[in-house]
């Protein structure tokens, strides 16, 4: 297996390179939600949004579900959800990614490990699905729960967050091809083998998301904790003192051409998103702790060195807000942090990153997970759920997409899809969606 | 400074073990045969290790080595869940313990609540019926339990197990080879029961000290925690210690006041829930933010539940107390954490309630009499935990 992939990473080095500078000539680094730098963005009007949806016992078939949107504003089901697709059983839909041509996108399951691979470019408005992967486990040697799907040229990169032998923190990233055929399986560093990273004082061998900023040749990823954690219900989970104990404490810098790490941070209280800055000349990275309510900017010193630092509060860290999605906005000079537990979304000015400052927040609903910005920062859409047992119990259940403007001072709600009232579930990720990415012009 | 020399090479030979097999790759033999683990876990059960007493063999379960590998495979094949995430050996856990060290209650498939402690699988061949409630006769028929509640396996019937096994290519022949026939209810308890009776462990520095003669395998610190276990703290009533061998369970049920403090005190308490949102700040959180997330934490009335008398309120089963230091938390709800936690609540007089078990009474032990005890809990520690940890990693878990 060792052999396999260095021989892949061989044959593949050339087309990353080819890749980096295709990404350098473009200065546009990422795209609309902050996806891979290996992506063509939707620098113009989205035109469906795909909302990968729990299913949710009680409402419609139960299933976990692709949702399409219709989000094409002269369109006369603007707003509305256009197509439904279930693919049975509730797998813990949680988030999803894109193929680096944009014509798949990843969806896992972090309860089963499933992987459903749809297809949204032979029709934009109606994915099918065209691949389930239900060997995850067994092809990486016992990871549990695909998290981030993260496109590589030709390769898709899943960060895992479980395993097999305890359904604990330790865990893995792990590389398919984009056909959908395992490729490796990396252990993250923790004390017992720190693959030649510093920081073995910091390592816990938990992972979360996976970011890269191939100009520098870097890669971060996060941490959160294990299947026992989250698929627990979370008010026990709060009330019991050893489970708490088992969240993540680290970010892993990583050599991105060789997946070696190199350096583990301590960044306590479960480090979540990771998002790099675009600009060129912007050699930073910001994460949320999710329960110690923090930002966290990951940056190179003057000296090459990269550093880990808290650089600002989320709301009032006490009352455990629960920071989850961020997103930067594409000029790195704004980033909107949501919060799960006060439903709230804050708008921090980060022109100087060392120095974040909250100038806007927002109750969007009981509870808010994600946020997607559409490149041009005017158009924000959020979504409800966190986790099938985490989210709100009763009344407070809120299940939506919601769809606001932004004018530079206030958020103006566009539209709302009630995901309970439709029979969908419980909204999770929100992907983009484009027909004019698919016609050549 | 006390030392003690046995238990620290087992700490050590446990951890060099440890970094030798633990994250990947898992420790399977190359051509997948757990033989030379199965002969060594008959042996063990012909003799068990020094401090345990014979183990009693129903008639109708000879045990047998095709039978312990095939019990072995199946205790860790998580496809024998309804949507293939739980096996048994994901809430007893070879390197925590038997149990999982990392919550007070394990979570089943979808992540469902339960409300109790998930107990060892250490010595488990001894029991004389299963679980905290004592509501099971024996490990033969204990596995429906799991297999088929909704909040642990879920499966939905148990001839869905069966089409499992049957679907699944790696399992042709087991059955036939160890019982001649094809799996069904009956053998499958078989051959579950026949692995887990092989989980010994024992000959632990309080073994080789009082049932080996070896005055230097404990320190005078345990031998004092053994002499308050057996008299002032009067623990040796419920938890016995035979001449020639100790189990440290009476088999009975009794009221600690654990019941009862988690069904009425905990469960109604509207007090802030202190959360540890990073290791060691601790934020205290209030009730109704985490009431929002969560639901009503479960009832149990212990052994009433199963006799519906209602002197039967909130008795639970005594443990055996051997490995103890390795299955933590403790109780039947999982609510203290730590040894020293369980011993102070002794020493409290447990908790008061109008069904208290007499023998459980206020002790004065003073903070020496703590340390003691809580040294004598850590001598019972066998020494072949690193042996039947790789035991347990023997098979291929299932996936
Ligand atoms: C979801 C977690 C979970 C799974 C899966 C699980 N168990 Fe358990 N086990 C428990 C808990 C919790 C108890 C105690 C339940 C009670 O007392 O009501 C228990 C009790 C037991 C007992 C009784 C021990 C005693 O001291 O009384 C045995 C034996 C046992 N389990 C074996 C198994 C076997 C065999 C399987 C697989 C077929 C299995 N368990 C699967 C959590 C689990
Ligand atoms: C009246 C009988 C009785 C007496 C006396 C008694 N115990 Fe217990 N012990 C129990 C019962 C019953 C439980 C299980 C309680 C539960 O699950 O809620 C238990 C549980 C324990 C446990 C937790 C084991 C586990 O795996 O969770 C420890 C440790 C323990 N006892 C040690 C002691 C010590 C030390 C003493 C003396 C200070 C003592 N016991 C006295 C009956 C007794």
């Amino acid at each position: 297996m060792k052999l396999n992939y260095f021989a892949f990473s061989l044959a593949t080095s050339f087309a990353l390179a080819f890749a980096f500078s295709v990404a350098s000539l473009n200065s546009a680094q990422a795209d609309e939600t902050c996806q891979s730098p290996y992506m063509s963005p939707i620098t113009g009007q989205e035109e469906y949004v795909y909302v990968w949806t729990l299913g949710m016992e009680g409402v419609g078939d139960a299933s976990d579900k692709l949702v399409t949107i219709d989000t094409r504003p002269d369109s006369d089901t603007y707003g509305k959800v256009i197509n439904s697709l279930s693919v049975g059983d509730r797998h813990e839909a949680h988030h999803s990614g894109l193929s680096e041509d944009r014509r798949f996108l990843w969806a896992g399951g972090l309860d089963d490990s499933k992987i459903f691979i749809f297809d949204i470019a032979s029709d934009p408005s109606k994915p099918t699905l065209s691949k389930t992967i239900d060997s995850f486990v067994k092809d990486t040697g016992g990871a549990v729960g695909p998290h981030t799907f993260y496109a590589l040229p030709g390769r898709m990169l899943i960060t895992a967050l479980s395993n097999d032998r305890d359904h604990g923190g330790k865990t893995a990233l792990v590389e398919y091809t984009n056909d959908g055929e395992f490729i490796s399986t990396q252990w993250m560093p923790d004390a017992s083998d720190m693959k030649g990273a510093l920081g073995k004082e910091n390592a816990d061998g938990y992972n979360y998301d996976v970011r890269v900023l191939p100009r520098k040749n870097v890669m971060l990823t996060s941490a959160f904790t294990g299947w026992s954690n989250y698929m627990m219900d979370f008010g026990k989970m709060l009330a019991d003192g050893e489970a708490m104990k088992r969240f993540g404490q680290t970010v892993t810098l990583w050599d991105l051409h060789a997946r070696t790490p190199k350096k583990v941070f301590k960044v306590p209280g479960a480090p979540l998103e990771i998002r790099w800055a675009r600009q060129d000349n912007h050699n930073w990275a910001f994460t949320t702790t999710a329960l110690t309510s923090k930002i966290w900017l990951i940056y190179e010193d003057d000296s090459g060195e990269w550093q880990a630092k808290e650089v600002a509060d989320i709301g009032v860290p006490a009352d455990i807000p629960l920071p989850v999605d961020i997103s930067i906005s594409a000029d790195d000079t704004k980033l909107w942090v949501n919060s799960f537990l006060d439903g709230t979304t804050r708008l921090f000015d980060i022109s100087d990153p060392h120095n974040p400052k909250m100038v806007f927040e927002k109750k969007i609903g009981t509870q808010v997970n994600m946020v997607s910005q559409s490149w041009d920062g005017k158009r924000l859409y959020y979504s409800s759920s966190l986790l099938a047992n985490w989210d709100k119990k009763g009344e407070d259940n809120q299940q939506y997409v919601k769809l606001y403007t932004w004018d530079g001072t206030a958020l103006n709600q566009e539209f709302e899809v009630d995901f309970v009232k439709e029979g969908l579930g419980r909204a999770h990720q929100m992907r983009f969606g484009a027909a004019s990415l698919y016609t050549s012009g | 400074m006390v030392t003690y020399p046995r238990s620290a090479s087992i700490v050590l030979a446990a951890i060099l073990w440890t970094v030798i097999c633990i994250w990947p790759p898992h420790f399977v033999a190359a051509d997948g045969s757990t033989e030379d683990f199965d002969q060594r876990a008959l042996a063990r059960v012909a003799t068990p290790p020094l401090g345990l007493p014979k183990v009693f063999i129903p008639g109708n379960n000879p045990l047998t080595a095709a039978k312990i590998a095939l019990g072995r495979k199946l205790f860790f094949d998580r496809r024998l869940s309804h949507n293939r995430t739980m096996s048994c050996g994901m809430c007893h856990i070879p390197e925590q313990g038997f149990t999982n060290n990392e919550v007070a209650t394990p979570i089943g498939v979808r992540g469902r609540s339960l409300r109790r402690n998930a107990p060892t699988s250490y010595n488990i061949a001894y029991l004389e019926s299963m679980f905290h409630d004592a509501r099971d006769t024996s490990l033969e028929t204990q596995i429906f339990g799991p297999l088929l509640a909704r909040e642990e396996m879920a499966n939905p019937s148990i001839g869905f197990v069966f089409a499992t096994i049957e679907a699944a290519p790696d399992y042709e022949d087991l059955f036939e080879t160890a019982f001649d026939e094809p799996a069904n209810a009956h053998n499958l308890g078989l051959a579950l029961a026949s692995y887990e009776r092989t989980i010994l462990s024992a000959n632990s520095p309080f073994d080789q000290w009082k049932y080996g003669g070896d005055e230097s395998a404990v320190s005078a610190q345990v031998k004092l925690g053994f002499s308050l276990f057996t008299g002032k703290a009067g623990c040796a009533a419920c938890h016995l210690i035979g001449d020639e061998s100790a189990l440290f369970t009476d088999h009975a049920l009794h009221n600690t006041g654990i019941g009862y403090n988690s069904d009425t005190v905990i469960r109604a308490s509207e007090e802030p829930v202190q959360v540890e949102i990073a290791p060691g700040i601790v934020i205290p959180l209030a009730r109704k933010t985490v009431t929002s997330v969560g639901l009503p934490r479960l009832r149990d009335l212990g052994r009433m539940e199963v006799t519906h008398d209602t002197s039967d309120l909130f008795l639970f089963k005594t443990p055996i107390l051997r490995n103890v230091a390795l299955s933590a938390p403790y109780m039947h709800d999982g609510s203290l954490r730590t040894l020293e936690e369980v011993v102070r609540f002794y020493d409290q007089g447990g908790h008061p309630n109008p069904g208290l078990d007499p023998l459980v009474q206020t002790l004065k032990l003073g903070d020496n009499g703590i340390t003691a005890l809580v040294a004598f809990l850590e001598s019972l520690t066998g020494d072949n935990v690193a042996e039947l940890e790789a035991d347990g990693r023997s098979t291929e878990i299932g996936n």
